[in-house]
């Protein structure tokens, strides 16, 4: 049985970072949530499953060949957090929707990053301007370009619920 | 000693809000927790000078065998009192000198910062400890000097400084690790001297700290940070760059010389070091034109002769290089502290500009010619007893040591220089031009500077003071072997008084000359073009453009590339963990257990069910997958005689359903599965295939091995008898673990709290921005068939409203009507799990989800409102509630004078009562108070 679940474990490990890789986030979110289910299981089956009775003992002492109690208190926990992080998985999911109407993983970062608070706008490129002072700054600025928004104006106007032909 | 530090780290939390409340005045305040650790420490003074160490030790790691340990011996306590002692002037001076400046708070902050870990520093035994103290002043030193960052030079300078230092911080720990290894011990008194001198990893070890002491005190090559560093008001660099942070490194070294010094190779790197650092500092002090920055030359000429001095390890040698470290500690501050006050009352600091300043700053003029004396090391000056020990100290060498005393008298000579035109020149003379009409400043400034030059008179003068309660002790503990230590101001007719006169003959013709002397070396202007400064900005600029090109690589923001290339390290690392923990092949396991149909099939259906959810594109096909895939993980627990786990597993698939269909309905319909470009979906796919067969190998390795221990085994047999419980997996839950599960319901409630916010949203205001195809008023899509009842005439006018009606889809009576009773059995049931959970299967997990559903058909049926009114308490008052209680069922035990969460029991009649059963019922109401947070806002915001 063990290595029926082994294979069953990697196989759901498997698809669960099928999912992950997956071009809308949603199948990301659920992806998150097989990726959970393999997990668990591997580690309900590390204290071995041969087990014959479940782990209930009586005044007489424990059953013969009791299920190992040990990896079904901890699975049981990681279930129950599990669950709260794919329902916060999924909150985020809904909100980026709502403030970008936009849930494809590749557009997403771009999309939602907000530039640096610190940093001058974006749309200007990184020039090292002459003098010793400036070295430091300039370097200090983004070093990927690509990364943040090319009109950060729109962003802004999505991100204020503008009217429902706001597009990123 | 921990005291002290304590007292100046507390001292530092309160200087903004004293700041903000007295302003300038804070400063009197302040100055008098450094008092009070000077005044400790003086009054250590006696036990120390009588030969005694005084220690003390907080236990930090004891697994690794590092602690805080503490130690007061002669070299500590001289430290100790400088750094108090001059710092209690520093912070009264910087209150005066920054009066107006609307951050000042916020500086005495820092100070007080940098004066807790430069204490700590030298007061530290052990290596991690004094390297941690070490870290926070370089940290503390970049924060003061970039204390007016408006200004370009001066964050340029901190980063400088930051960068060297830091830079050498990180060999420093290489080589203190390496030290702590081979020396034997963790502690610095603890080190074995002739086990390092012997070993192998000598050279390394001498080369890394050396780097670590050299970046910190200044020596060529690493120079460039300290005159930058004047950037910092003048408290700064009177405090941090001449009296105390730069000899860190000294220190440091002077620390290590029992251990590590004696080597030829110590000695000769130390002595030519030093000496080329001598050299530069006092050949480009010269140059100067600004006071400041001839100061801070001077301080690198200094420091470079005290690393000279130390490399000689001679008696006089080191009983100069002590005398030396006080002398010019004292004058230094003096100085910076006088020249900052001739800053603050003029408005400049250029040489040019300044000039008879005596009459009108008579005060600081005194000071400054006292302190000036002792820099040229005239008679009777404590300065003139370190110039003559030094001669003395570098004569005993030989051959080697006339060279360096060649280099010695050099350097001093022009030391005398500079004292003569920071002293003669700026108050002697004719009248300057200044910016501002010269006056006398306030006593906190003029008293530190006073204070200082009058005690390298006194030291001088009643040498007999210095050498017995602060030097004697100080040397003994640099040194490798005892040494007689012995101050006098007149030796007679030595070799060492000849050099003196030939120094202060030199230094005057220097002076006299200095202008020729300076046009001569401007004229070497091949040198001046290697400016390090140059080089030192074109490397950053080297280094920050790899850097973006680096990051460009690798940090593209692109989810998919991330996660792809982080789960192909994490194979390879499996990969080669698993190659290293067994010789020969994959282990594939003998002895399994056999095959059990039922749990056959629950694999089946959750590798199918998670298959169909990869790759099929509907929404319904989407939550009925992935519902499928969770029943077949259920059906595994179950088969694997897992009933509290199956439970769990099922009302958690349940819940999942119900949270993706109502998120669903507000997301576009999903038809894009995998990746466009079918190189990059192959890509995946082999991603995705590697992870699972290593995951795979995994698993068989592990199940192959019988399991260790039998830990299994103790939990069975003491479930009842200690736990009072038959399930044992509860009892692991709530008793023997309960701190595991406290934390686990921490989680969920702030995950709760945390979601819900969002999921309420801003529905309202364009909350469907783009995507074709979607219609709010979609719950209202069906009326005509389920929402005409006679029963709710509401349902004509339009769109049902969830939050007082229900949403649409379950307007029919029948259902209506039903789920009334079955949200009440199903309430019971939930509250008969948690009762029986301590014997049977059930718990609080399991109850808390069996009522939230309970409760979610009462909202989808009747509204959110109603269901609310059912409940009667927010479900955030019941999360915290369930939170106040669990952790209140530890605290019964605590109570008891007992570990927290130890379980205590009462029997009324029989029926065990106890705080676990407490415990459950607090996990029970967080779990329900969490997911009914949800679930009540992403139901109650659909309208």
């Amino acid at each position: 049985m063990e290595i029926i679940v082994s294979i069953t474990v990697g196989l759901l490990v498997a698809i669960g970072i099928w999912m992950l890789l997956d071009r809308g986030l949603l199948r990301v979110v659920l992806g998150i949530v097989v990726l959970g289910n393999g997990v668990n299981l591997a580690v309900f089956s590390a204290g071995r499953l041969d087990g014959r009775a479940a782990a209930f003992v009586t005044e007489a002492g424990a059953p013969a060949l009791a299920a190992n109690p040990l990896p079904q208190a901890l699975v049981l926990t990681a279930i129950v957090i599990g669950f709260a992080l794919f329902v916060f998985a999924l909150a985020v999911l809904k909100r980026s929707w709502e403030l970008h109407g936009n849930v494809e993983t590749d557009r997403i970062t771009a999309v939602a990053e907000e530039p640096a608070p610190d940093l001058p706008a974006p749309a200007q490129s990184v020039t090292p301007t002459s003098g010793v002072a400036a070295a430091p700054q300039a370097a200090g600025a983004s070093p990927a370009p690509g990364v943040l928004p090319a009109t950060p104006a729109a962003a802004k106007a999505t991100r204020h619920g503008a009217a429902a032909g706001g597009q990123a | 000693m921990l005291a002290s530090i304590s007292l100046i780290a507390f001292a530092m939390l309160a200087a903004v809000p004293l700041a903000a409340r007295l302003g300038q005045r804070a400063g009197w305040l302040l100055a008098l927790a450094p008092l009070a650790a000077f005044i400790h420490f003086l009054s250590q003074m006696p036990t120390v000078a009588g030969g005694d160490v005084i220690t003390s030790t907080l236990a930090w790691v004891p697994a690794l065998g590092v602690e805080l340990a503490f130690r007061l011996d002669g070299l500590s306590l001289l430290f100790a009192l400088l750094i108090t002692g001059i710092g209690t002037l520093i912070v009264l001076y910087a209150g005066a000198y920054l009066s107006d400046h609307h951050h000042l708070g916020r500086f005495h902050a820092y100070l007080l910062g940098f004066m807790a870990a430069m204490l700590g520093l030298v007061l530290a035994d052990d290596l991690i400890a004094m390297f941690v103290f070490w870290e926070l002043t370089s940290v503390s030193s970049f924060l003061l000097i970039a204390f007016q960052h408006d200004k370009a030079e001066s964050r340029r300078a901190a980063l400088q400084a930051l960068l060297i230092t830091g830079g050498g911080g990180l060999a420093l720990l290489a080589g203190l690790i390496l030290l702590g290894n081979v020396g034997g011990s963790w502690q610095f008194s603890g080190l074995s001297g002739e086990a390092i001198a012997g070993h192998a990893l000598y050279p390394a070890i001498l080369t890394l700290v050396l780097i670590g002491a050299f970046t910190k005190s200044a020596q060529v090559p690493f120079h460039l940070w300290l005159p930058n560093a004047m950037a910092a008001p003048t408290p700064v660099s009177a405090y941090l760059h001449s009296a105390t942070m730069v000899k860190a490194g000294v220190y440091l070294l002077a620390r290590l010389n029992p251990a590590l010094g004696g080597s030829t190779s110590w000695s000769t790197i130390l002595i030519t070091i030093g000496a080329a650092t001598a050299l530069v500092g006092a050949v480009l002090a010269i140059r100067q034109t600004d006071l400041k920055r001839v100061l801070a030359y001077t301080t690198v000429t200094v420091l470079g002769q005290l690393t000279m001095l130390l490399g000689t390890n001679t008696h006089y040698g080191l009983q100069a290089f002590t005398i030396y470290l006080v002398a010019h500690a004292f004058y230094k501050a003096a100085l910076f502290m006088a020249v900052g006050a001739v800053d603050h009352a003029t408005g400049t600091r250029q040489i040019a500009l300044l000039g008879g300043l005596m009459r009108h700053m008579p005060l600081t003029g005194v000071a400054v010619a006292l302190a000036a004396f002792s820099n040229a090391g005239l008679p009777p000056f404590f300065g003139f007893i370190a110039k003559e020990f030094k001669y003395a100290g570098l004569i005993e060498l030989g051959l080697a040591g006339w060279i360096t005393t060649a280099v010695m008298i050099l350097t001093n000579a022009l030391l005398l220089t500079a004292a003569g035109v920071v002293f003669l020149r700026t108050f002697l003379g004719k009248e300057g031009r200044y910016p501002h009409a010269p006056h006398e400043v306030s006593l906190p400034m003029w008293t530190g500077p006073m204070l200082l030059a009058v005690g390298g008179f006194v030291f001088g003068a009643f040498n007999n003071l210095a050498e017995v309660w602060l030097i004697d002790a100080a040397v003994q503990a640099v040194s490798r072997t005892a040494v007689p230590v012995n101050l006098y101001l007149w030796g007679g007719f030595t070799p060492a008084l000849l050099a003196s006169l030939l120094t202060v003959t030199l230094g005057v013709f220097f002076y006299l000359q200095r202008t020729r002397l300076r046009r001569r070396l401007s004229l070497w202007r091949v040198l001046w073009r290697v400016s390090g400064d140059r080089v030192w900005d074109r490397l950053l600029k080297r280094v920050f453009a790899f850097a973006t090109r680096v990051a460009d690589r690798f940090q593209h923001g692109s989810l998919r590339q991330h996660i792809s290339w982080l789960v192909l390290a994490i194979a390879v690392c499996a990969l080669i963990g698993m190659a290293a923990s067994t010789a020969d092949d994959l282990v594939w396991p003998e002895q399994t257990s056999p095959l059990n149909i039922a749990a056959l099939l629950g694999c089946v259906l959750a590798v199918a069910g998670a298959a169909a959810a990869a790759t099929m594109p509907g929404r319904v096909a989407l939550v009925a997958t992935l519902g499928a895939s969770g029943l077949g993980m259920a059906m595994i627990f179950l088969a694997a005689r897992a009933p509290d786990v199956a439970i769990t597993q099922l009302m958690v698939e349940t819940l999942t359903v119900i949270f993706l269909a109502l998120v669903l309905r507000k997301l576009p319909p999903t038809r894009l599965v995998g990746s466009r470009n079918p190189a990059a979906r192959r890509f995946h796919a082999i991603v995705a295939i590697v992870l699972g067969s290593v995951v795979s190998a995994m698993m068989l390795m592990t199940v192959s091995q019988p399991l260790p221990g039998d830990i299994a085994q103790w939990y069975l047999d003491n479930s009842l008898p200690a736990g009072k419980g038959a399930n044992v997996v509860n009892v692991i839950l709530v008793d023997f673990r309960a701190l595991d599960t406290l934390g686990e319901i921490l989680v969920v409630g702030l995950a709760g709290l945390a979601a819900a916010g969002l999921l309420a949203g801003s529905a309202r205001a364009g909350g469907r921005p783009g995507s074709a195809g979607f219609d709010p008023a979609d719950g209202a899509r069906h009326p005509a068939r389920a929402g005409s009842t006679p029963d709710c005439p509401e349902a004509f006018d339009g769109p049902a409203s969830p939050t007082s009606q229900g949403s649409a889809d379950f307007a029919s009576v029948l259902l209506r009507q039903a789920i009334l009773p079955l949200s009440g059995l199903l309430a019971l049931v939930s509250l008969v799990l948690l009762w029986r959970g301590h014997n049977l299967p059930g718990g609080g997990f399991i109850g808390g989800l069996v009522a939230a559903s309970a409760t979610v058909l009462l909202a989808l049926a009747f509204g959110v409102a109603r269901a609310r009114a059912v409940l009667r308490v927010s479900p955030v008052v019941m999360l915290a509630a369930g939170l106040a209680l669990a952790a209140g069922a530890g605290v019964m035990g605590l109570v008891q004078g007992e570990a927290f969460l130890t379980g205590n029991w009462i029997f009324p009649g029989g029926l065990p009562l106890g705080t676990p059963l407490l415990f459950d019922v607090g996990v029970f109401l967080t779990v329900l108070g969490a997911v009914l947070h949800m679930l009540l806002r992403l139901i109650g915001q659909e309208d």
